[in-house]
């Protein structure tokens, strides 16, 4: 029963936040009033533009991209660097590395619980209204099951990556600064904030040797293509799969190195 | 008796940047690699053997942290070696991280929004924490305190008193061989103090469970410290009985004095007064103290000359207090 312990973590995360109601609440209305204001911006990137179609993709290609966007990113932030951070500066880090099991998966399952209910909470309900209001415009098929494979690993990249900056925290004991570089970052490159399609040639090749992408750019894309060729998915999930291995190697890594200083020269 | 604990000339050292004075200073920083070493442990060495209560005293500073830090293995030393339960505990801290427990004073390892009961069935299950050592643990709690009407109650809404024994309740729940306790009693009132040393002391001869104690309050020690280890600056000081501590300095008895008028008159008097005898006088706003060595004076004597020529309002006489002991200790050194 070498789960146990860990699903037990989960369960305890989904109780704690069923603790905190109003913030739920609070953050599906933040949710709405930033849709509203994306919804207003390429409304007016489209009518300035002149054409139905924009780099491929029309307004409400475009729109059901973004709404998607955010509600897997409501669901995949795990806010890692903060509490990585906040951990180590006011010294609760003792409390968690003397739990019986490694540091990161003590932080990633403890965390866990809160991928459960905001799934529930934010992710399925824009899904459904996504498709009950654009009627059809998401296919509904075999890509579901790709995107949810794709979204495993999008989780255990966007991780890994959450967890490396949280380890640069050991260096310079301040959050702030890092985490908000991390964010504009990752949401940016990894076409979250605006669809890879829009952006410029030479940025497009760059991005794509990153791993950003893997986070919302690839499951999104495997889930609002509706007649997904083989070779494409998989060539899609193989990149995935690559930055999985990569990074969740070099965040250990890095993770331990790291540790072995606070360890050698002290907290 | 085996030891369960075996510390070997075991020396802790920090790199500090030597950090300067202003702005200019701190932006010199910035680049600086002047770095100095201190050293926070000292070459300690002690082994502490199972089921032992050990008070483990220093004042702020003294390198007390960093030496539980080490033996739960949060910490490397720089020389000299550690073994916790026949494992190097920074090699193999995950490993003994199961058999150890910790409550850190000020900090909680529950579960903050969460009912206690909560926080225990997820121990259990985080420890692997087989259920029916799980159930006999908790019936051992109930026995021993009250904590039915804990169970229930989220540990965010709990007085820091109740805080700290369901913290200290928690880190005996998997039954661990050793348990670390920093300053668990800081900042509570006097009957819960009581209500946690006597939770202690069960616990430990239950279980027989070795404990390791940190703190700054006497009464702690008193009541749960079969032996004393004290620590400065790093250094080892002291490692005995506590019963071979106060016999070290048992015989001084202190005679507390409010006279009429003037206490630091009286005071100064006094000293002449008593001047040959081995006694030493102190004063502070509200009493003079006279402390005196009963091999040598008879407090009765010292009496008899002080009241000869002053009214005396109030007067107790107090054994010397471990404090006092351990001040003394930092003052003559043991010998």
């Amino acid at each position: 029963m070498k789960l146990k312990k860990y699903f037990a973590l989960t369960r305890a995360g989904i109780l704690e936040s069923f603790q905190f109601r109003l913030a739920m609440l609070v953050m599906v209305a933040g949710n709405l009033l930033y849709l509203t204001v994306v919804y207003f911006l390429w409304k007016a990137i489209y009518a300035s533009s002149g054409t139905d179609v924009v780099n491929g993709m029309t307004f409400s290609d475009t729109l059901i991209y973004l709404v998607l966007a955010t509600a897997l990113f409501n669901f995949m932030e795990m806010y890692a660097v903060w509490e990585i951070g906040r951990s180590i500066q006011s010294g609760k880090i003792v409390l968690d590395l003397l739990k019986p099991m490694p540091f990161r998966s003590y932080l990633f399952w403890s965390y866990s619980g809160t991928f459960v209910t905001q799934f529930f909470a934010t992710f399925l309900p824009t899904f459904i209204i996504v498709c009950v209001v654009t009627g059809g415009a998401v296919p509904l098929g075999i890509n579901l099951l790709y995107f949810v494979i794709s979204v495993v690993m999008a989780v255990i990249i966007n991780y890994s990556i959450d967890f490396m900056t949280g380890t640069i925290c050991i260096y310079t004991e301040s959050i702030w600064g890092i985490n908000i570089m991390k964010q504009v970052i990752v949401l940016l490159l990894s076409g979250a904030t605006i669809p890879i399609a829009f952006f410029p040639e030479p940025l497009k090749k760059a991005v794509s040797y990153m791993p950003f992408q893997s986070i919302y750019n690839t499951p999104l894309s495997i889930l609002l293509n509706g007649s997904p060729k083989a070779e494409t998915v998989l060539s899609a999930l193989g990149v995935q799969a690559f930055w999985c291995i990569v990074l969740l190697i070099i965040s250990n890594l890095f993770w331990k190195f790291s540790l072995r200083k606070i360890t050698v020269n002290g907290g | 008796m085996s030891n369960i604990i075996e510390i070997k000339n075991v020396t802790k050292e920090f790199k500090v940047l030597n950090r300067r004075e202003g702005l200019k200073g701190s932006l010199k920083d910035l680049f600086s690699r002047d770095y100095k070493t201190i050293r926070a442990v000292d070459n300690i060495s002690m082994t502490i053997a199972q089921g032992e209560i050990v008070g483990y005293l220093g004042p702020n500073g003294a390198g007390k942290s960093t030496t539980i830090k080490m033996m739960t293995g949060v910490l490397e030393p720089t020389f000299g070696q550690i073994t916790v339960n026949g494992n190097l505990p920074y090699k193999d801290r995950t490993r003994n991280a199961q058999e150890i427990g910790v409550v850190f004073g000020q900090r909680s390892q529950l579960w903050w929004s969460l009912p206690l009961i909560e926080s225990f069935k997820l121990l259990k299950d985080i420890y692997q924490i087989p259920d029916e050592g799980y159930s006999s643990m908790i019936k051992l709690y109930k026995s021993l305190v009250d904590i039915e009407p804990l169970l229930h109650k989220p540990v965010r809404q709990m007085s820091l008193g109740q805080r700290t024994l369901s913290d200290i309740l928690a880190a005996f729940l998997h039954n661990p061989k050793i348990v670390f306790l920093d300053e668990p009693t800081i900042g509570l009132d006097v009957s819960m103090k009581n209500k946690i040393r006597t939770l202690i002391h069960a616990l430990n001869k239950e279980k027989n469970t070795t404990v390791i104690l940190t703190t700054h309050d006497m009464g702690d020690v008193d009541a749960l410290c079969q032996r004393i280890v004290i620590i400065d600056k790093g250094k080892m000081l002291y490692d005995n009985d506590i019963e071979h501590l106060k016999g070290f300095f048992g015989s001084y008895r202190t005679l507390k004095i409010r006279p009429d008028g003037d206490i630091k008159d009286h005071s100064d008097a006094m000293k002449n007064e008593l001047a040959g005898r081995s006694v030493s006088v102190t004063s502070d706003d509200e009493w003079i103290s006279i402390l005196v060595n009963e091999d040598k004076t008879k407090v009765m004597d010292v009496l008899n000359v002080i009241q000869k020529s002053r009214e005396i309002r109030d007067m107790k006489l107090e054994e010397i207090s471990t404090e006092e002991v351990i001040r003394k200790i930092y003052e003559e050194g043991v010998k």
